[in-house]
């Protein structure tokens, strides 16, 4: 049996031992065989085997502390003898002695160590340099300490020497290193399994040896093993200061222990203090990876329902996103040509020009426009025309114009009539918006006053449509920048820009009912007594030009000839918006409020488009009657030319130098 | 003539050996950058696989004594009767720390040399002793063997690495005085043979503990870097 040849080169000293006893027998006989044989060939061979035998028969006696204490030998007394001697560091030992079974020599300094230094061939015994006797342990410090030299130690008594030659040894031979120090354990990973761990272990060398210098060089054994078992498990010796161990379980605790020995020799130190190994689960780092990964599906299952109604309600989106831009669009005209560009084209047709010029006004045009208001007009008999009795060629133009013009069939429903418009009296709007256009047709505006008289009669307090008539709020709704003539009456005037006429009338009607229907009521009886007192007035008005509210007051004003108010025969007279204050509150404050009115409430017998002005009549002089008086409501409008004839004028503008040209 | 011829001819070619053995004994150069394909080690370099040579040739001796003491003297402690000298006895070393300190390097390089030098007969006439060991495990013949061409590498290797730090200027030049190493043995030449092998082998083992000591101390004491 031999020392394990693969593992470590040094057999322990058990196993020393034990082969030792199990083997030398045999291979002593072997030995001996061939020492036999060979005893004639040599004598060093005899000697050897006398030797062997006698030191085989010394082996029985005494203690071999070299090799450890195996082997119990308790027949004989035992005799004083050296316990142990260890040196901790390579430069002191100690040695200890037990007096055996001769207890009376147990006292301190029964007994006495000599110690042999195997220097020089001759050596001489010294006593023990230093004596413990509580632990009858003999110190050697560092002087007396030489390595690499056999020391032999004796007990002596008083008479008798107790030596054996196993006490024999050289110091470096009998080191044992103290444990390792400061030990700790760090922990390198676990497993992604989460059920095992690897962790690296520190520690320092034992303070006493002196590794720095190297004059102790020493290799650690680290043991460990699960609490409460007994088992340790040892790892390979290595001359490190730490060490990685591996696969420990997760939850358990281990305790740790290190040792340390010389290198190349066999004595192993004690063990250091046990350090605790202990690592719990870490749920963080569990809980956290399914929780990342719930926020990470739910994010994405969001963005795709998201996704989803997008698509499906694509369209409704863009309508709510993006709501359509309503192009520009004029009836008749492209919109392309309203891009850049196309400036000139674009006048042509707005002025009409060319075959796909902008249709007139008629209601088939406009038919799908809600807010073309057309106005129905009854058509002229052609008597009116021979009562004026023109004899000039322009009478008989614009008579003929007018009842050609008449001819044309306007739709005589209501059509164009708002939705504020009474439908109950649709022959008044369409008899008084004649009698507007008509003012050279005195006969027939007094059938139409007549009519509104009579209307308004049993119904008083409705509608003041004389007020209208004769004036009206300006709300001028100035659409167009050309004027068309669109009617030429038997009396010679020409009447520019029907539509807007048209439109002025219907917002002057629709603002006059809404506004003023209660407190009318007493104004209209007043008005239509007053306007039979002066039927027969002729009265010439001319609009004020920046008025542009027409009040019923200022007609009543007017109806009732105030001191100051100039003969009709005078001519016009402007219309001054004071007047309007001598007026019963109640209706002065009632016809400003409604109306926004561009400048000082007016009374305005004609609501005229401030750029054009109708022509109303065409006096004997070939002069332009612009305002005709107003026959209807108050004072009887002029039924025949005006007395004087009025240069033509804007509509609406009259300045005060004007004024004073415009003579009567 | 024919006889002289012959003398002649055996002088040349024991001449012929002789001159080998020198010149193989002789320290090699150390490489210098010159040399091509040579690779420059460092002294720390040197050292530690010098102590690690020499921890290797420490533990196959321990092995071969213990073994050794296990088959042949199994019974007793052997270090009493052992107490005679071994032939390297004569040889002054360092028997403590507070000594190995004191002494300087070259001293302390010139111990590990002479201590090498001295052992590398006796080791060479052990191995071929062994043979005759029937009993003997081959495997510890071979340690034998091996164990005196560890002797001879390592005493090349510290050569070298006397030859390094005198280069560096760390020791002076007395290092030099060992070059021929045979001349300190003559007057133990006879000695050794008179030795058993197992005090051989205990002498040995001892010793190369002391080499592998001093060589730590050498290092720790000059380049204390790595592994002090």
């Amino acid at each position: 049996m031999g020392s394990p040849r693969s593992g470590s080169r040094w057999p322990s000293d058990d196993q020393v031992l034990k082969s030792r006893s199990a083997l030398s027998l045999q291979f002593f006989s072997s030995r001996l065989r061939n020492n036999i044989m060979a005893v004639l060939s040599s004598s060093s061979n005899i000697l050897l085997l006398l030797l062997i035998s006698f030191l085989d028969w010394l082996s029985t006696q005494g203690s071999a502390f070299i090799m450890g204490r195996d082997h119990a030998t308790s027949s004989a007394p035992v005799e004083p003898h050296i316990t142990e001697c260890i040196s901790r560091n390579q430069e002191t030992f100690r040695c200890w002695w037990s007096p055996g079974s001769f207890h009376n020599l147990s006292s301190p300094g029964a007994l006495r160590v000599f110690y042999l230094k195997k220097v020089l061939p001759t050596s001489e015994w010294i006593e023990c340099p230093e004596y413990i006797y509580s632990n009858r342990e003999c110190f050697f410090d560092v002087n007396h300490t030489s390595i690499w030299v056999p020391y032999c130690l004796q007990l002596r008594s008083q008479n008798h020497t107790y030596f054996n030659e196993d006490d024999c040894f050289t110091v470096e031979n009998i080191v044992r290193p103290d444990p390792p120090v400061s030990s700790n354990w760090t922990l390198l990973e676990i497993s992604p399994s989460g059920l095992s761990y690897d962790v690296m272990v520190n520690w320092e060398p034992p303070p006493s040896a002196d590794v720095e210098m190297g004059w102790m060089r020493i290799e650690y054994e680290i043991q460990y093993r699960e609490r409460n078992t007994t088992n340790w498990e040892a790892l390979e010796i290595q001359p490190h200061t730490q060490q990685t161990i591996y696969g420990l379980h997760i939850g358990e605790e281990y305790e740790v222990h290190i040792r340390c020995r010389m290198q190349a020799f066999t004595k192993f130190g004690e063990f250091s203090d046990s350090i605790f190994i202990q690592v719990t689960e870490i749920p963080s780092k569990e809980s956290t990876f399914p929780l990342t990964l719930v926020l990470l599906f739910g994010i994405v299952g969001i963005l795709i329902i998201i996704m989803l109604i997008v698509v499906s309600q694509q369209h409704r989106l863009t309508l709510i996103l993006l709501p359509p831009v309503p192009a520009p669009k004029i009836k008749g005209i492209d919109p392309e040509l309203l891009k850049k560009g196309k400036l000139d084209e674009l006048n042509f047709i707005l002025s009409g020009g060319g075959m796909g010029g902008l249709p007139t006004y008629s209601q088939d045009y406009y038919e799908g426009e809600p807010w073309v208001e057309f106005i129905g007009i009854v058509a002229e008999d052609a008597d009116t025309g021979e009562k004026d009795n023109q004899g000039s060629d322009t009478q008989r133009l614009l008579s003929q114009g007018i009842s050609h013009h008449m001819n044309i069939s306007f739709p005589d429903d209501d059509s164009g009539r708002a939705s504020c418009y009474n439908p109950d009296l649709p022959d008044q709007d369409t008899l008084m918006l004649m009698a507007t256009l008509l003012p050279g047709q005195p006969e027939d505006r007094e059938a139409s006053f007549n009519v509104v008289e009579r209307a308004p009669a049993p119904e008083r307090g409705e509608r003041p449509l004389v007020q209208t008539q004769t004036g009206g709020p300006q709300t001028w709704v100035n659409t167009d920048f050309y004027a068309q003539v669109s009617n030429v009456m038997p009396s010679g005037g020409v009447v520019l820009s029907p539509g807007q006429q048209l439109r002025v009338q219907e917002s002057t009607l629709a603002t006059e009912e809404k506004t003023q229907k209660k407190e009318k009521k007493h104004k209209w009886s007043e008005d239509t007594e007053d306007n039979k007192q002066k039927e027969l007035q002729f009265q010439l008005l001319v609009v004020d030009p920046e008025g542009s509210g027409y009040t019923t007051e200022s007609n009543a004003w007017r109806i009732s000839p105030p001191p100051s108010s100039p003969m009709p025969g005078e001519g016009y007279q402007p219309i001054h918006p004071q007047p309007v204050e001598t007026k019963p509150a109640a209706t002065a404050e009632d016809n400003q409020s409604p109306y926004i009115l561009p400048d000082s409430p007016q009374s305005q017998f004609f609501a005229p488009v401030a750029d054009y002005t109708v022509v109303q009549e065409v006096d004997s002089q070939h002069s332009l009657l612009l305002n005709p008086p107003p026959c209807q409501s108050p004072p009887p409008c002029l039924p025949e030319h005006p007395l004087k004839a009025i240069p033509a004028m804007p509509v609406g503008y009259i300045t005060p130098e004007l004024l004073g040209n415009l003579s009567p | 003539m024919p006889g002289n011829i012959r003398s002649v001819s055996f002088v040349v070619l024991v001449c012929l050996l002789f001159c080998s053995r020198l010149t193989s004994v002789g320290a090699t150069p150390i490489c210098t950058n010159a040399h091509a394909g040579c690779h420059v080690l460092s002294l720390s370099n040197l050292f530690d696989r010098v102590i690690q040579h020499s921890a290797r040739m420490h533990g196959i001796s321990n092995d071969l004594h213990s073994e050794f003491e296990q088959y042949f003297l199994p019974s007793r402690n052997q270090i009493g009767r052992v107490s005679r000298n071994c032939h390297t006895s004569t040889i002054l070393t360092p028997n403590g720390k507070e000594n190995a300190q004191k002494m300087a390097r070259e001293e302390l390089t010139e111990v590990i040399l002479k201590l090498l030098v001295a052992w590398r007969d006796p080791l060479w006439h052990f191995h071929h002793s062994m043979a005759h060991y029937d009993d003997f495990n081959n495997f510890s013949s071979n340690k034998a063997l091996e164990m005196s061409d560890m002797v001879h590498e390592l005493r090349k290797g510290v050569e070298k690495v006397a030859e390094k730090m005198q280069v560096l200027g760390i020791t002076s030049n007395t290092v030099n005085s060992l070059t021929s190493p045979e001349a300190l043995l003559p007057s133990e030449s006879a000695e050794w043979r008179l030795m058993k092998d197992y005090d051989l082998l205990y002498c040995f083992r001892r010793d190369s503990n002391k080499v592998q000591n001093y060589l730590k101390i050498l290092k720790c004491r000059i380049v204390p870097e790595h592994g002090c």
